[in-house]
């Protein structure tokens, strides 16, 4: 090993130019056999085993599962919060949507097909078949009929004067 | 870009950012307390994970601002009751058990030496030194430029070197 080197990174490393690998480099150097270090970085041998040490520090395993836990609760209630009620009922509005075209069109088939069916219930002459064989009886009738009507039409009384009529017409 | 999981991305941060949270508020529990609040909180914003650029710089900044606001409201702080709490087992690579103490003692040291730096520089290299991070990283969770990053730890670096050396030189 060129301690040389090793000497240069603890300078430089001191005086906060080293990079990372550089620094994994010290450290590791540092924690070896102390035979193995020389003399003279010996002094320095505490300040990167102080650096490997710290970095052994650790939480305990309980405490994985005692986040996880306390983590694992905490989503259902707050995953019910991130759903709007809008949205979690969209479905059903999409649904109810679809329906209600659909009824609508029902309908308004249903509108226009009655309407087609009241056309054909118009009055077809044609249909009709004729009462009396013989044409002097109908006319006869018919003559009888137009007589009544017009007797009934037409005929004023005696009584009805325009006074009579529209009596607040001349006060 | 990449859908952020709360198991594979952010629980995996827990040890990162329990060491942070213990180096500012320099208490055990607390730093645990402040891991679990940054992790709840972490995740009630999770709708705004899509718009984040590093879950982990995010992470970082809401411990950071935790381990503060707890380290304000801490009345009686305590760094030496809290030391035998997190010691370490073994991290000496020195056979004999003289020699052993030698060091954890010296790693003790500079451990109280970190930890008595201005927070600023005492987060800044605890994120470069211990937790390997870039200084474009630290910037981005801390909110400060990458310069005064460098600063923060190139200060920090100094005075750890001084005091050591002069503590090891006259004795504590």
């Amino acid at each position: 090993m060129d301690y040389k080197y090793i000497e240069q990174l603890v300078e430089r490393y001191f005086e906060g130019e080293t990079t990372l690998q550089e620094e994994q480099i010290l450290r590791t150097f540092f924690t070896q056999e102390e035979e193995e270090i020389p003399v003279e970085l010996r002094k320095y041998a505490p300040v990167f085993a102080t650096l490997v040490h710290e970095f052994g520090l650790s939480l305990g395993d309980d405490f994985y599962d005692r986040v996880l836990k306390l983590t694992e609760e905490a989503p259902t209630v707050v995953k019910a919060r991130t759903i709007r009620l809008s949205e979690r009922l969209r479905p059903l509005l999409r649904a109810a949507a679809v329906v209600a075209v659909v009824l609508s069109l029902t309908q308004a088939m249903n509108l226009s097909l009655s309407q087609g069916q009241q056309q054909n219930d118009e009055i077809n002459y044609a249909d009709y078949k004729d009462t009396y064989d013989d044409p002097v009886a109908a006319r006869g009738q018919v003559e009888d009929a137009l007589q009544l009507l017009s007797e009934g039409y037409s005929q004023a009384h005696q009584g009805d004067t325009l006074m009579s009529v529209f009596p607040t017409e001349e006060q | 870009m990449k859908k952020i999981s709360f198991q594979a991305d952010v629980l995996p941060l827990k040890d990162m950012l329990f060491r942070l949270a213990l180096r500012i508020t320099l208490n055990h529990a607390e730093a645990e307390d402040v891991v679990q609040e940054t992790m709840i909180k972490v995740w009630n914003l999770r709708e705004q994970w899509p718009g984040i650029e590093s879950i982990e710089a995010f992470c970082i900044t809401i411990c950071r601002n935790l381990a503060l606001d707890k380290q304000k409201k801490m009345v009686n702080q305590s760094q030496s009751l809290d030391e035998s709490q997190h010691e370490a087992p073994d991290t000496s690579h020195a056979a004999n058990p003289e020699q052993q103490t030698v060091a954890n003692d010296r790693i003790q040291l500079i451990k109280r030496l970190m930890d008595r730096l201005p927070e600023k520089q005492r987060t800044c290299m605890q994120l470069r030194d211990i937790e390997g991070k870039a200084y474009k990283e630290i910037a981005a969770a801390l909110d400060i430029s990458e310069q005064q990053v460098k600063v923060n730890i190139f200060r920090a670096r100094q005075t750890i070197r001084q005091q050591y050396l002069a503590t090891e030189q006259y004795g504590l």
